[in-house]
């Protein structure tokens, strides 16, 4: 099945999101669908300038206006019109209703407060509490993400905790309101790999305890293949496949899916010769080229291919793919 | 495997920074209205305008004419064509106080960032601390009076400008270069074996143009402004005119009425100052290299 | 995997490294005064044959790239010795070491900060064969050209800033600029951790190919395992600034000894959906410099640790006697 089953938290339709640059206005969005059920955990992976960040930011309307606005499509998050929401509505909805979740932990905390000082402000932004209280509940939520000694933890500053801690705070601060979809972007691709670890491990059981629909954003496909049970996967701002991941894993249907999978260093077996790659390199966004956006790196491009641009179609096994020769 | 390199075809950062530049309007306003002020101060030089600035006329403080724009001071000169010469003092001032202390600025400030925790930087930082100690106005006084009666004489209020202006490009610079210091071209340049003294010159200056050209416009227009006031306090132009002597004899005309000269020169040096500064600030904003990039 | 096992080395290996110390003074207290070190590489040692690349691996904090900016003396050492081709690089007066340079060069992690901004392409490359002296000024420029090819870049690039080049070109540019001087040895700080994911094969797959045309030896620093399989022949694990375990690449991916070695293989997120879920085995994160832990470093986080693990620091020793497979762990 490529769609969830109960009625999705989230729900995007058609997005374009435009940015104003030097180069003239360039789609980082151009045209993306998808949804995310309740308590599913999406994953989106692609490279840079494949617009997932874009998309993170667009859902809780946090693109900075100018450069960047929503040119078209719609978004629905648990029933709210994002995109025509009034500013003041949507402060609620960011970090109660819909939280994210940054890359680098240490600049998404301000180094002159305390964690509990932080903690507590975004509690309190949501929900009626005194100051004592929103304490209590944040050391509670800092016992969830599994810091010891929390009482002693909400009185240190950023930099006294070490790089998995600080994500640990920021997932704490992220779910402190219950929130019904979690977004996170590139959570731990700045941590090292024993901590990316246990804070993956976080993740995934906060999220299947609370029930949270997730949204996993990603270049690292290992992480993706052990959190989410669908995947979409972007290039040039548009999506080129869509399935679930034991299905994308095994049986790529996009040339870019399967360059991808091949060609990412991992642990083998064997030693290869040479290492599989992609040929060329991401294509400008101000400057792309006609058709199929990957054509021009496409081991089995056709002109065709490069005339006009494969839609979006459905395949056998449920999931979605943009190519006119799928395999 | 190989490669397009680039996208929007060869560019140097500064043609970049150009094209920035003249997007902003406002900036590119203020450029123009600077260039006229250059322009005049060239023609002058060149003799070809304002010439009668000291001509005597027949009717002391007449009213503002056809013929004199802005009337006339107590000795019947045209106050426009002293506005215009004045012009001339301002930019010589202007320019060689901000080349001069931009460049040594610069170059202790690369010197003192590059060598930092050694002696060098120490000694360099002791040196712009004193200065700073010293305030502005008694020490242009000190140099001023200890140039009296030799050669260099009319160029103590220069020197006493250079002599202060530097500091404050030297500490941004070196602020600057220590973070310039720890980026990894700078180490393989060393890896290479390139000495630290072309490193400072090969890769540690080119890489502070951008502060050293907002810096000097700064500097500019600190010395115009400054000239008018030692020029006030009897410190500055004593021959010749400028806009400080025009303000100067401007404190006793208004008080009988005289509006001419206080108009002439604050009206040019307002102008001029504004004009400056959003010219600086323009061109710090193209020249930025966080937004200067692919 | 035998044979590779028990074969000595016929010849000297062109980089010697033995017992190298980098420290950095701790500093505190009213008068800044000295009150401990950080030990950023706390003896080791290692060699690299000719043609041969060392993939050293550990997590951020370890040490390891203090220990290959240490080798080329980009940072002060403490103690220790090094010998590239022979000859002992700590003791080399200015003059001398920037003779020695030539043979020994550097790649950068950072695409965006190892290519200064305002020099082009062509002037970045030449800039080593400016300073040696290289050839004669005219033949220079022939030679740029020559190297850019080789790193997979077309010429018309010569002429360009670094700006308006991709991550992944700037990586070759560096590279270019690392082989100019035709170097017998290149230490590889992290080339493609800042790359894009498809990338990254290409600049390894080029890296693999210099080496086999030029017989270059690399010491390949890296935070990840699987990048540097493919492209290792030795692999060597640090943690807290020593060397934990060494064996050549088959040995340490197929049968890995050292309990943190077998965690850091366990936590790799593998592409492969279905797999069993595997149990963190370890907690915790890097000790601290101020406060470092007596015995053997990994210890407190150890699943296996044993009483006399807090007491006394295992050495690196060989599993066996003729094994070049080396341990730092009490269990061995």
């Amino acid at each position: 099945m490529s769609e969830s089953s109960s009625k999705p938290i989230l729900n995007i339709r058609d997005l374009v999101v435009e940015f104003k640059t030097e180069a003239g206005v360039i789609r980082a969005l151009d045209g993306i669908s998808f949804e995310v059920g309740e308590g599913e955990a999406l994953g989106i992976v692609g490279e840079s300038g494949c617009g997932k960040s874009v998309t993170a930011l667009s859902i809780l309307r946090l693109i900075p206006n100018p450069p960047g606005r929503i040119a078209g499509g719609s978004i629905e998050l648990d029933g709210i019109d994002v995109v025509s929401q009034p500013e003041d509505k949507m402060r609620k909805v960011r970090g109660s209703l819909a939280s994210m979740i940054f890359q680098e932990p240490m600049t998404a905390l301000n180094p002159v407060f305390t964690i509990g000082n932080q903690m507590v402000e975004v509690i309190r932004v949501h929900q009626k509490v005194s100051k004592v209280d929103a304490k209590k509940q944040a050391i509670e939520m800092l016992r969830t993400v599994n810091i010891e000694s929390p009482e002693k933890r909400i009185d240190q500053y950023p930099h006294e905790l070490s790089g998995g801690m600080r994500q640990r705070v920021m997932i704490a601060m992220a779910l402190s309101c219950s929130p019904k979809l979690l977004i996170a972007d590139e959570p731990t691709t700045a941590l090292d790999v024993t901590v990316q670890a246990q804070v993956m491990e976080e993740i995934s059981r906060l999220q299947r305890e609370m029930n949270m629909g997730m949204i996993l954003i990603t270049h690292d496909l290992g992480v993706i293949a052990e959190t989410c049970t669908r995947v979409v996967v972007m290039y040039c701002g548009k999506i080129i496949e869509m399935a679930e991941t034991k299905e994308l894993y095994e049986n790529p249907k996009h040339p870019y899916t399967r360059g991808l999978l091949d060609s990412i260093p991992r642990i083998r077996e064997e030693k290869l010769e040479s290492l599989p790659i992609i040929e060329g390199m991401v294509p400008d966004l101000a400057n792309l080229p006609k058709g199929c956006r990957f054509a021009e790196r496409c081991p089995k491009a056709e002109d065709r291919c490069r005339e006009n641009e494969p839609p979006l179609e459905d395949t056998e096994s449920g999931g979605k793919v943009a190519c006119f020769i799928p395999n | 495997m190989s490669e397009e390199g680039g996208n929007t075809g060869r560019e140097s950062l500064w043609s970049k920074s150009r094209r920035k530049l003249m997007r902003d309007r406002v900036g590119v306003a203020a450029m123009i209205v600077v260039g006229i002020y250059g322009v005049i101060a060239i023609l002058v030089t060149f003799e070809l305008i304002g010439q009668n600035w000291s001509q005597l006329g027949e009717e002391g403080f007449g009213g503002m004419s056809f013929a004199h724009w802005f009337g006339t001071n107590i000795n019947g000169q045209d106050i426009f064509s002293r506005a215009i010469q004045g012009t001339r003092t301002a930019f010589q001032v202007g320019l060689m106080v901000a080349i001069t202390s931009t460049a040594i600025g610069g170059f202790l400030g690369a010197i003192a960032g590059y060598f930092h925790r050694t002696i060098v930087d120490e000694a360099i930082m002791w040196i712009y601390g004193c200065i700073d100690a010293i305030p502005f106005y008694l020490f242009v006084a000190a140099v001023a009076f200890s140039l009296k009666d030799g050669p260099l004489q009319p160029w103590g209020m220069h020197i006493a400008m250079i002599a202060t202006f530097w500091s404050s490009t030297c500490r941004i610079v070196r602020g600057e270069v220590i973070k310039i210091r720890s980026l990894e071209y700078i180490q393989a340049a060393k890896a290479v074996g390139v000495g630290p003294l072309t490193i400072v010159r090969r890769h540690v200056m080119p890489n502070t143009s951008h502060i050293l050209l907002v810096q000097s416009t700064i500097a500019f227009v600190g010395a115009i402004k400054s000239e008018v006031i030692l020029t006030f306090l009897g410190l500055g132009v004593v021959n010749g005119v400028s806009w400080g002597t025009m303000l100067s004899a401007s404190t006793s005309d208004v008080l009988r009425g005289h509006f001419g000269n206080f108009l002439g020169a604050s009206g040019f040096l307002f102008v001029l100052v504004i004009a400056f500064n959003m010219f600086a600030d323009a061109l710090q904003d193209a020249l930025d290299p966080k937004k200067v990039s692919s | 995997m035998f044979h590779s096992q028990l074969i000595k080395p016929m010849e000297d290996p062109l980089v010697q490294v033995k017992n190298l110390k980098t420290y950095y003074p701790i500093k505190g207290g009213l008068l800044n005064r000295r009150m401990g070190d950080v030990r950023a590489v706390n003896g080791v040692s290692l060699d690299i044959q000719a043609g041969q690349t060392f993939g050293l691996v550990g997590e951020s904090g370890c040490g390891k790239s203090t220990f290959g900016r240490s080798i080329l003396r980009l940072q002060n050492v403490t103690s220790g010795e090094v010998r590239i081709d022979g000859q002992d690089i700590l003791s080399l007066d200015r003059e001398a070491l920037v003779k020695a340079r030539a043979d020994m060069q550097i790649i950068f992690q950072d695409p965006y900060g190892s290519l200064n901004p305002r020099m082009t392409v062509r002037q970045i490359i030449r800039e080593p064969l400016d300073t040696h002296e290289v050839g004669e000024k005219v033949g220079r420029d022939a030679e740029v050209m020559r190297l850019l090819e080789i790193c997979g870049l077309r010429k018309s690039v010569a002429d360009r800033y670094p700006h308006e080049f991709s991550g992944g070109q700037r990586q070759r540019i560096g590279i270019a600029r690392a082989l100019a001087l035709k170097p017998k040895f290149i230490v590889a700080d992290e080339p493609v951790s800042a790359l894009d994911v498809s990338v990254q094969s290409q600049v390894l797959n080029l890296i693999s190919d210099l080496q086999a045309e030029f017989g270059i030896s690399f010491l390949f620093i890296s935070h990840d395992l699987a990048v540097v399989q493919h492209i290792s022949h030795e692999v060597g694990v640090m943690y807290f600034g020593e060397l934990v375990e060494r064996a050549s690449a088959e040995e340490l991916y197929s049968s890995p000894k050292h309990p943190y070695t077998q965690a850091l293989l366990e936590a790799i997120p593998q592409p492969l959906p279905g797999r069993e879920k595997k149990k963190i085995s370890i907690t915790g994160d890097i000790p601290s410099h101020h406060d470092p832990p007596k015995g053997c470093p990994f210890q407190p986080r150890c699943p296996v640790a044993m009483p006399q693990c807090a007491e006394h620091k295992p050495p690196l020793k060989p599993l066996d006697t003729f094994s070049r497979h080396q341990v730092s762990c009490w269990l061995y």
